[in-house]
């Protein structure tokens, strides 16, 4: 029987035989599948990103006109009279609307007339802006093309998309109300999660016994992160709404059924950065005789934190995100102004978001898109304030 | 077993399960004040679980008890009443890996002192300081930095800072587990010098696997096989005359 391991002295070619190629091949064919995934989702990210931006753009101008506005004793009771009958129909009525209100404030002004940029009818804005089924009668369109040519009517810088809450009409509409609600929800949800997550984080890694409660525990929180958002809906509806009697749309409300959303993922990712310190240190801080507290507090904690920030903003930013649990507890609703207390109704800025994809006037087309890039920003810094949190503070040892 | 010296930490029928698992059989064993006491044997044998018994370092291992007696100058280290926390400021642990903190030299010094409201910051901490980094010989490398982190450090001036940390808790004795074993020769022989000046005031107990260390740097040494002590005795007497067979094939290296 002739040995199979003997050296093959007589063969010395280094050229690749069959076998080598074929293997060659599947090397670069494998490399070929990475790259062309890749590119497949930079194309799909790169539309979404043209498509949106190219919508929401325009969102961030808006029409004005130039009228004489005449502040008479008639306008209080009829707003209508404040500006020439030609242009009436041009002009935004949630601006005429409030005028009446305006002169109960300053009575002065009764009698006196001036010159004014007013915001447009969202019909002569999407005209403007040349966007189709924009319905702007026809006999309209040749008044504000007269307009135009006088210098009378132009696109300005959107300042209501900013200062102002939801409205039914497409031009006066803004998102400052759900931004508010955004920011309440976000710091409430915050307040809870965090000192919650982190502490269960600290108890179950540093302190609890490995036994099978908590091993039960532990396996019930990574299931916990990963059921349906939703269900933690109804779960706060259940809890905090019908049986704690916290107010239905309030940011209480949302920002607890969020917190219970992002503890799972807080717990997780603290566990993971307490893990990640080395036992040396524990075994360090226990032989000078620290006790289980001082270690934790003085040595593994202050090592852990990046990874527990950046775990943290990775939660939050996703339950800034979220919209699901919020529809169960009443927060996809019709809110204009912007909320005083968190027992208020609000609403947030991707409840804001759908709101308006479900409108069917075609001007709120451009706020929802304009509405998707403000969430984006948001969420991008908040992303990129983790990284850089992650970056600053990695230690090595 | 008879030592004509005082005794400072005295072993006596000492037992370790780990969960269903017997780690030592009943270990006798008397450790003598001021003198550097060596275990030595195979990987497995029970010398490191056994030296972590003695600061009780295994407190921390689910699963893991000991019965049996260890004193300490005659009082009972596991006894119901002992804080732990108190006694590991009389037993003081180096371990095998250096294991400074990821603070400043002066930080990993004071640290201990201040959490056991030994001293306050201030003048008399400087000097704390200062002398324990001295005693560990390695003041004059790091007495310009003191500010700068423990970990930027070369290994062997790390595990020198952690010797330097345990002795600012004025120990009476100071345990090493292969304190050597991830140090080059050069390191390894400051460290092994550090003990020789240590032992006037300290009770160092070593775990090695470097025979020639044990030989070199220990007065007694103490031979362990499977969770038995086989042979203990001076380490003079444990490396020329052996009275073990085991003792002396593991020495000579024919077994181990």
């Amino acid at each position: 029987m002739s040995d199979p391991l003997k050296p093959s002295s007589m063969d010395t070619s280094l050229k690749a035989d069959n076998r080598k190629r074929r293997r060659a091949r599947a090397d670069s064919r494998f490399k070929w599948y990475g790259i062309i995934a890749l590119g497949l989702a930079m194309a799909f990210l790169t539309f979404f990103f043209i498509d949106i931006i190219g919508k929401g753009l325009p969102a961030f101008q808006q029409a004005e006109i130039l009228v004489h506005v005449e502040y008479s004793e008639a306008v209080k009771s009829n707003y209508n009279k404040a500006v020439p009958k030609k242009y009436r129909k041009l002009i935004s009525r949630a601006w005429l609307r409030s005028i009446p209100m305006m002169l109960e404030g300053h009575p002065d002004m009764i009698g006196t007339s001036e010159n004014l940029w007013v915001l447009a009818d969202y019909r002569v804005d999407q005209f403007l802006k040349g966007h189709e089924g924009h319905r702007l009668k026809k006999k309209y369109q040749q008044l504000v093309a007269q307009l135009e040519t006088d210098g009378k009517v132009h696109l300005a810088f959107n300042t209501g998309f900013f200062s102002s809450g939801d409205s039914k009409l497409p031009e006066n509409a803004g998102i400052l109300a759900s931004a508010i609600g955004s920011v309440l929800v976000l710091l409430l949800t915050m307040l809870f999660a965090v000192p919650v997550g982190v502490m269960t984080a600290i108890y179950l890694e540093e302190f609890a016994p490995d036994n099978h409660f908590t091993r039960l525990i532990e396996v019930n929180i990574n299931n916990l992160a990963a059921i349906p958002s939703i269900l933690y809906g109804l779960l706060g509806l259940a809890i905090f709404i019908n049986f704690m009697g916290v107010p239905r749309s309030s940011a209480l409300a949302g920002g607890l059924t969020l917190a219970l959303m992002t503890l799972p993922i807080i717990i997780i990712a603290t566990r993971a950065a307490l893990r990640a310190v080395p036992d040396s240190i524990r075994e360090a801080a226990y032989g000078l005789g620290a006790s289980s507290l001082q270690t934790v507090w003085h040595h593994v904690l202050p090592l852990a934190i990046p990874g527990i920030l950046t775990g943290s903003i990775i939660g939050l930013a996703q339950a800034m995100g979220e919209t699901a649990p919020l529809l169960i507890v009443g927060m996809m609703a019709y809110i204009p102004d912007a909320p005083h207390s968190i027992l208020e109704a609000t609403t947030v800025l991707p409840a804001q978001v759908y709101t308006w994809s479900a409108e069917s006037i075609r001007a709120f087309e451009e706020r929802t898109a304009a509405g998707i890039m403000v969430l984006l920003a948001v969420l991008l810094s908040l992303n990129a304030v983790a990284v850089k949190l992650r970056n600053r503070s990695q230690q090595t040892w | 077993m008879s030592t004509d010296t005082n005794n400072k930490l005295t072993i006596r029928d000492l037992k370790l399960w780990y969960d269903d698992f017997e780690a030592l059989h009943g270990v006798d064993l008397d450790i003598p004040s001021g003198k550097v006491t060596a275990f030595i044997g195979p990987s497995g044998c029970g010398k490191s679980t056994f030296l972590r018994c003695l600061n009780r370092m295994n407190d921390r291992i689910p699963g893991c008890r000991v019965q049996g007696d260890v004193l300490l100058e005659g009082n009972d280290i596991y006894a119901p009443d002992v804080d732990v926390v108190q006694l590991r400021t009389h037993i003081g642990m180096v371990f095998q890996k250096p294991n400074p903190f990821p603070k400043s030299i002066y930080e990993n010094i004071a640290y201990a002192p201040r959490i056991h409201g030994m001293m306050q910051d201030g003048p008399d901490m400087d000097a704390l300081v200062e002398t324990a980094l001295k005693k560990a010989s390695i003041w004059d490398e790091v007495k310009d930095k003191l500010k700068q982190p423990g970990t930027a450090l070369s290994g062997g001036q790390q595990q020198r800072l952690c010797i330097a940390r345990t002795i600012a808790i004025q120990p009476d004795v100071i345990l090493m587990d292969e304190p050597c074993s991830a140090l080059d020769p050069i390191a390894t022989a400051k460290i092994e010098e550090l003990m020789d000046e240590l032992k006037q005031e300290y009770t160092i107990v070593i775990v090695t696997h470097n025979m020639q260390q044990a030989a070199r740097a220990s007065d007694f040494t103490a031979y362990f096989y499977l969770g038995d002590l086989i042979e203990y005795g001076k380490t003079t007497d444990i490396f020329t005359a052996p009275k073990n067979q085991r003792t002396e094939d593991y020495i000579t290296g024919r077994f181990g």
